[in-house]
């Protein structure tokens, strides 16, 4: 079993920060902001699992992308950003295409964000590359703003 | 003759800076009214440029300094060794990253910068000259469970001797020198329903040096929880004691210490520290020639006490060292 540890500090999806994002007048998707809850911050490339369900149910990885230091990525790059850092006091915005958006009213947001602790190997253990991990995840549920 | 100052590390306020009730102005304003005379920081947790200074950042640095009075004493900088995905980071690539560090420290006037001793002996052999090039002075820490003798602290000892730079040596965290269990665990456990017996089973165990698996299981057929086997995880790793520290190997490594983290979870209102045995350590450092700075290390973020411990802890300390 994979050894974990979690620190929570703050919520890691943010409070009223759900909204329908528009393009051409359409709604096309939504967005909200996540925190990192931990003591220090982290390179992206840290980042090992990341799954959105809404409303019960999983959102394609590739419908998601991760905005963080005025860039927006994808999910597949994650992995290859070595030289990308999550500050601890900065929310990083993650936004949906969806077309429509969402419903009107409260929505059921979980994060499950699971990142590698690049210093702390897992005790015991004797093989090259084998972290603890960081559960950084959360959920919320949120009113979505038009 | 030493000459001991006291400074605060900024990651004794986590808490507060996390949840934003305190900005980085905030934090150094606290420290300078407590009464520190520096402070360090942990790159990745409070550096808004990290792992490099923007001048903007470096300005705004200068004019909290200068403003509150306050040295910016210690970069504590970090080995993330496991950066990749794929694969470690080779000893090149970590000299490299440390080498950054080092530039980092430099620009923001430090003199002092913190090594995780995952970089590696050879690595840290190899930093001399860079160390000593931007004037900045690399400490390994020496933190719980390792002492200032144990075996993987040795091999920095002899890289710091045989390349005989003043510019290697380390950082020592007063944790090292625990004599009694971890209070703010204790006291948590017995919350979570450990009984108290088997907590002080397990702290036996300890002192009687019972290798951890064998501690384990005898916990485990007495009945022991998840409670006590919590507690017990911090006893034999980064909240371990002993009941004789390693008091004579801090006197050996002491022409090598360059810097101390005054580590500490509970200080009471006798100024007692509840497991780190104050009194004693701070006589050794008066009697040596160290000349530098312990800063004030709170480490139970969330107990939300971080303000008033850390204004005991620089009381304790001048009233120990009679400043």
């Amino acid at each position: 079993m994979a050894f974990s540890m979690k620190l929570p500090f703050v919520d890691v999806v943010c409070d009223e920060s759900l909204k329908n994002t528009y393009v051409n007048g359409e709604k096309l998707g939504y967005e909200f902001q996540i925190r990192l809850s931990n003591y220090r911050g982290h390179f992206l490339s840290c980042i090992e699992e990341f799954v959105v369900t809404v409303d019960g149910q999983v959102v394609n990885s590739d419908d998601i992308t991760f905005s963080l230091n005025e860039k927006e990525f994808t999910l597949r790059q994650l992995p290859s950003l070595i030289s990308e850092f999550w500050n601890l006091s900065d929310p990083a915005t993650i936004s949906v295409f969806a077309l429509g958006g969402l419903t009107e009213g409260e929505h059921h947001i979980d994060v499950k964000m699971m990142l590698r602790i690049p210093y702390m190997a897992v005790p015991g253990s004797k093989k090259e590359h084998d972290y603890a991990q960081l559960d950084s995840c959360g959920s919320k549920t949120l009113l979505v703003r038009d | 003759m030493s000459n001991i100052k006291l400074g605060v590390s900024l990651y004794s306020f986590t808490d507060e800076y996390v949840k934003g009730t305190f900005t980085l102005e905030d934090c150094i304003r606290t420290a300078a009214e407590f009464g520190a005379e520096g402070f360090e920081l942990v790159g990745t947790q409070m550096l808004p440029s990290y792992p490099y200074v923007s001048d903007k950042v470096l300005n705004e640095f200068k004019a909290m300094t200068n403003h509150y009075g306050i040295e910016f004493v210690s970069y504590g900088a970090n080995a993330d060794r496991g950066l990749r995905s794929d694969r470690d980071l080779t000893e090149e690539e970590l000299l490299q990253s440390s080498i950054i560090d080092l530039k980092t420290a430099n620009k923001l006037g430090c003199k002092i910068m913190r090594a995780q001793y995952l970089i590696g002996p050879s690595v840290f052999a190899k930093l001399a000259p860079y160390a000593e090039a931007y004037g900045v002075k690399v400490g390994i820490e020496i933190h719980n469970p390792e002492t200032p003798t144990s075996p993987n602290i040795q091999k920095f000892t002899e890289v710091i001797e045989k390349t005989g730079s003043p510019y290697l040596g380390f950082v020592t965290d007063f944790g090292t020198f625990a004599t009694r269990p971890n209070k703010p665990h204790w006291d948590e456990a017995l919350e979570n329903g450990a009984p108290l017996e088997l907590l002080e089973m397990a702290a036996q165990l300890r002192y009687d040096g019972v290798p951890m698996m064998e501690a384990r299981q005898r916990l485990l057929e007495t009945g022991a929880n998840g409670a006590v086997m919590g507690a017990f995880q911090g006893m034999y790793g980064f909240v371990t004691f002993y009941n004789e520290p390693d008091y004579e190997g801090l006197k050996q490594i002491m022409p090598h210490v360059i810097h101390f983290h005054g580590k500490f979870h509970y200080i009471d209102e006798n100024l007692e520290e509840a497991s780190i045995p104050y009194d004693k350590i701070l006589p050794i450092i008066q009697n040596s020639n160290f000349d530098g700075y312990i800063v004030s290390e709170y480490e139970d973020h969330l107990s939300g006490r971080a303000l008033e411990m850390t204004k005991r802890h620089l009381q304790m300390e001048r009233k120990i060292l009679n400043k």
